[in-house]
């Protein structure tokens, strides 16, 4: 009885193709069992995440027969303007234990080595079981899956360090600061990425937040929003002394934070470091202040090339992730493809001399 | 059965030279460290110094038990008493694994002093008998003066680490961001607390100092080259100490002051050493 996947995901369909095939959670069940009656598929599981939709089922019948069903599946009562052989892509057998081995590990991701789907995944499986959607076969190759992902992410490199802005910020902070849970952070402009930014500071302890914006409605709904308050756009420096880390992101043409204005206010703080996050584009922050003691400035430019640098660096360990996935995969097809041992009542005895020892 | 050979007849030097060679590898294997980043392998660098300590121990303690007194009697010793101080402060720390890279820091200095220690005329052979210092505020005095200069070390491997640290951080160089070097606060407050914990023990060097010599001499201070220094650099370190207390200035600073008075010391104790009277009278073969 083979595995098959069929699926498609950010590398094949764009978001506008993604959308139209995206299941909602509360239906999956629904599906689950329509799947079932609808296809010759004896097991399933559907994944549906933003940036993937897949079906992994097993059928005692002809993988291509499953395959042209699920993806018929797929495309009922839907309007699809690209061609479905170019969005859709399929998997059987070996193929599709390793297709499942590499979404689990997060190596077929759009960040790699992103863990979040590993998590997606388990829900999913977890799903399919307690709709007693899956039976032996599935059942060994999500477990795999998941045992999978936990030897690459221990064994390998593959999930080292943060890929986005918002996380190579907090680890700068790592370097700086002893711990976080005493910090005050300040958001100068509420964007987008400076919010995500302050969360993950957030996330990981910081003490409190300020938001400072020159619509000071926009700052306080950011600010309830963070559990933080906001603060006078044009009085922000009053603030200077309890601030450890500033993230700023508006929109202003010229430098928020400079030199003239920094210096005096670092006497204040009592020399203790200052990390500078200036995500903004014309920069807030004049280049200058990175001179000065105990202020440490990065812009995006900065922390892209680390999160870059990372990614690098999980790109050089895709060869080991690999050679992981294929040794499991061909242990778990070698143990599918062992036909079940039929149960004696009494062991065959192995020799003749226990043959006339037992007849003795 | 043949009969078992005798034990290699090691004296304390060979041990102190073996301690010396493993502080060399460790020294090497620092180097590739660097390299790295500070990345991976941080127990290589510690097992080595770990091994240097146990033959630097047999060392100091073969020494100890000749001599039936704290082995501080010479610029060898002295040097390797300051020497087992700082590995030994620094596999405690590394018991923490984020301190743990400080060997790869303490390593090249504790083989250029023990190199050093080795010349020659450091270890002049002492006649029966010839220990003018003896007893127990001899002992305590120069163990606790020799401990501080220790710990000084240390802040400064320390200081190393911080601006290391420090210059990636602010060259935003991506090695700062993988290394497994401690936050700079956590180096500036380790660098502070062994200035600190060294400036104590340096007092109480001093004042058992003056006790000694109070109670051989009669008096509590002599104009001795070696006192006058070691009071110099007492209230050098005390206005460092009281600078860092007001927040004077930054971790930057202080880790460049913590770094250059330790070379100060390391630079001029010798000579000083060589020009005290008292110190000299009572060491060389008489």
């Amino acid at each position: 009885m083979p595995i098959v996947c069929l699926g498609l995901n950010h590398r094949t369909a764009p978001v506008t193709v993604r959308e139209r095939f995206a299941l909602p959670e509360g239906e999956l069940h629904v599906l689950l069992g329509a799947l079932r009656e609808r296809t010759v598929a004896k097991e399933a599981v559907i994944l549906s995440t933003c940036n993937r939709v897949e079906i992994y089922a097993a059928t005692e019948d002809e993988p291509q027969v499953l395959l042209n069903e699920l993806r018929a599946f797929l495309l009922k009562d839907r309007e699809v303007d690209a061609d479905p052989d170019e969005i859709f892509y399929e998997h059987a057998g070996e193929s599709a234990v390793r297709h499942l081995f590499n979404v689990a590990s997060g190596l077929d991701s759009m960040v790699l080595g992103e863990t979040e789907i590993l998590g997606q995944l388990k829900a999913a499986y977890q799903l399919a079981l307690d709709q007693k959607a899956t039976s032996g076969r599935l059942n060994k190759a999500f477990q795999k899956a998941f045992n999978v992902a936990k030897q690459i992410r221990t064994e390998t490199n593959i999930q080292r360090g943060s890929v986005s802005v918002a996380n190579v910020a907090v680890e700068l902070a790592g370097k700086i600061f002893d711990e976080l849970n005493d910090r005050t952070v300040m958001v100068i402009g509420a964007g987008d990425t400076s919010e995500k930014t302050a969360r993950a500071l957030l996330s990981r302890g910081a003490r409190s937040v300020m938001v400072s914006n020159r619509s000071y409605d926009r700052a306080k709904d950011l600010a309830d929003e963070l559990g933080g308050r906001a603060v006078d756009y044009d009085h922000w420096e009053t603030e200077f002394a309890a601030i450890d880390i500033i993230i700023s992101s508006t929109s202003a043409p010229h430098y928020v934070i400079d030199r003239k204005k920094l210096e005096p206010l670092q006497g204040i703080r009592q020399h203790r470091p200052l990390l500078l996050v200036d995500i903004a584009v014309p920069r807030d922050i004049e280049p200058e202040v990175n001179f000065m003691e105990d202020v440490y400035l990065y812009n995006i430019d900065d922390l892209q090339a680390i999160a870059g640098n990372y990614l690098r660096l999980r790109h050089e360990e895709i060869v080991k992730c690999e050679s992981i996935v294929d040794a499991t995969t061909r242990e778990l097809i070698e143990s599918l493809n062992v036909s079940p041992v039929p149960r004696r009542q009494n062991p065959p005895l192995s020799s003749a001399g226990e043959a006339s020892a037992a007849q003795s | 059965m043949g009969k078992v050979s005798a034990p290699l007849n090691w004296t304390d030097k060979t041990y102190f030279c073996c301690a010396v060679t493993l502080y060399g590898i460790a020294m090497v294997y620092s180097v590739f460290l660097w390299r790295k980043g500070f990345q991976r392998d941080d127990w290589v660098v510690y097992g080595v110094l770990a091994g240097g300590l146990v033959l630097h121990t047999v060392a100091m303690a073969k020494r100890g038990f000749n001599l039936q007194t704290c082995p501080i009697n010479n610029l060898y010793e002295a040097t390797a008493f300051i020497m087992w101080t700082i590995v030994a402060v620094n596999l405690v720390a590394g018991i923490w694994q984020r301190f743990r890279f400080v060997g790869a820091f303490a390593s090249p200095l504790l083989f250029v002093l023990g190199v050093f220690a080795l010349f020659p005329d450091l270890d002049p052979e002492l006649a029966n008998g010839a220990h003018e210092f003896s007893g127990a505020l001899s002992s305590l005095h120069k163990a606790l003066l020799m401990l501080s200069f220790g710990g000084f070390g240390l802040s400064a491997i320390g200081a190393v680490m911080y601006l290391t640290q420090e210059k990636d951080l602010k060259m935003h160089k991506f090695r700062a961001i993988l290394s497994k070097l401690p936050s700079l606060e956590r180096l500036e407050t380790a660098m502070t607390r062994l200035v600190w914990i060294a400036f104590g023990l340096l007092t109480a060097g001093l004042i058992t100092s003056s006790a000694y010599l109070h109670q051989v001499k009669q008096v509590w201070f002599k104009a001795d080259p070696e006192m006058i220094w070691v009071m110099g650099v007492w209230a050098f370190y005390l206005v460092l100490l009281v600078l860092q207390k007001r927040h004077a200035h930054s971790g930057r600073r202080f880790a460049w002051c913590a770094l250059g008075s330790f070379l100060f010391v390391l630079l001029t104790f010798w000579g000083v050493y060589l020009l005290s009277p008292l110190h000299q009278t009572s060491n060389a073969v008489s």
